[in-house]
């Protein structure tokens, strides 16, 4: 190899892992996060329309 | 006064913050990625580790070589500068709280935390990336280092104790000291480098700490984190209060069987 060329890419190759790690981490940590958020959302929707159903039997037992 | 018998506007979901949440989301992603580009494309390198003697790079003669690895420092603090401001924001709640004791404050305030435990931990995470390439170690007993270490066992340490307590006021009175207390620590852990210099942790944040490039892809990446944090902390806040109304539902239905 051109040795200016693999000096160039000497400053590059060796720290790319960490470069590419520290960002793709940073943003799989938001994105786990958000997914954590849209499970529970949908968690608690689906019990809402469970109790919704519970509060209608209710009132249908009551008439 | 809140004291005085007028009740606090208290945050609820469906207010203002989340109609701008989404476009806050987008806006964040833009000038995030903007941020990521420009430290890329446009920042030029700075020195990183000395290299022995003067070398001939490219067409360039230069007595260090110019790292790639600096380019962590572009998402590292605008990360740090939002996990400042989360905490901060757990901690006006939180003294909200201890005034009023109204629990949606602690609710808030929990969140609040929560995020910054996320950027905290982001924090560290490319840190460490950048630490191990240019150091070639994972840690080191650096003053800033050590003070954002105390503050992250400090956040760890505010949900140990919230799951230690039953009883919901008590266990959100404890938790709104610690939270203070993290606060406390965040102006330290900002000083330090002013207070005790280190090479390793220069102060940027000062005239010429920076150059203009520099600055405003820092600049741009810390409001996109902002922006991006600020959703988060919505999306979350709507979540929890719709468990919260699930929950007290439950309650009156079991009540009136």
């Amino acid at each position: 190899m051109n040795p200016i060329l693999a000096d160039i890419y000497s400053t590059i190759l060796p720290s790319a892992p960490y470069v590419i790690a520290a960002y793709a981490l940073l943003w799989v940590a938001l994105l786990v996060y958000l997914l954590i958020i849209a499970r529970g959302t949908k968690k608690a929707e689906a019990q809402l329309a469970l109790l919704e159903e519970a509060v209608a039997d209710q009132r249908a037992k009551g008439e | 006064m809140a004291r005085e018998g007028k009740t606090p506007r208290l945050p609820e979901a469906g207010q203002w913050p989340d109609k701008v949440a989404p476009a806050a989301l987008i806006a964040g992603i833009v000038l995030t990625t903007v941020g990521f580009l420009m430290a890329f494309l446009t920042v030029p390198p700075v020195g990183g580790a000395t290299v022995g003697g003067v070398e001939l790079i490219g067409d360039a003669m230069v007595n260090q070589k110019m790292l790639l690895s600096q380019k962590i420092f572009y998402f590292h603090m605008p990360v740090a500068i939002t996990s400042f401001v989360a905490l901060l924001f757990g901690a006006y709640y939180s003294v909200r709280f201890l005034l009023t004791k109204n629990q949606r404050f602690d609710t808030c305030a929990r969140i609040a935390l929560e995020l910054a435990l996320l950027f905290v931990a982001m924090t560290m995470v490319t840190g460490e990336m950048w630490t191990r390439f240019e150091w070639g170690v994972w840690w080191s007993w650096e003053p800033r280092l050590t003070t954002y270490l105390i503050l992250m066992l400090i956040v760890i340490a505010y949900f140990v104790l919230r799951s230690s307590i039953d009883e919901p006021e008590r266990r959100a009175t404890f938790a709104a000291v610690v939270a203070v207390i993290a606060a406390i620590d965040v102006p330290i852990c900002f000083m330090i480098t002013r207070l005790i210099p280190s090479s390793i942790h220069p102060v940027v944040l000062r005239e010429g700490g920076m150059s203009p490039e520099m600055g405003l892809c820092v600049g741009l990446a810390a409001l996109g984190m902002l922006c991006v944090c600020f959703a988060l902390y919505r999306a979350r806040f709507r979540q929890v209060r719709l468990v919260q109304r699930v929950d007290a539902l439950k309650e009156t239905l079991d009540d009136e069987r």
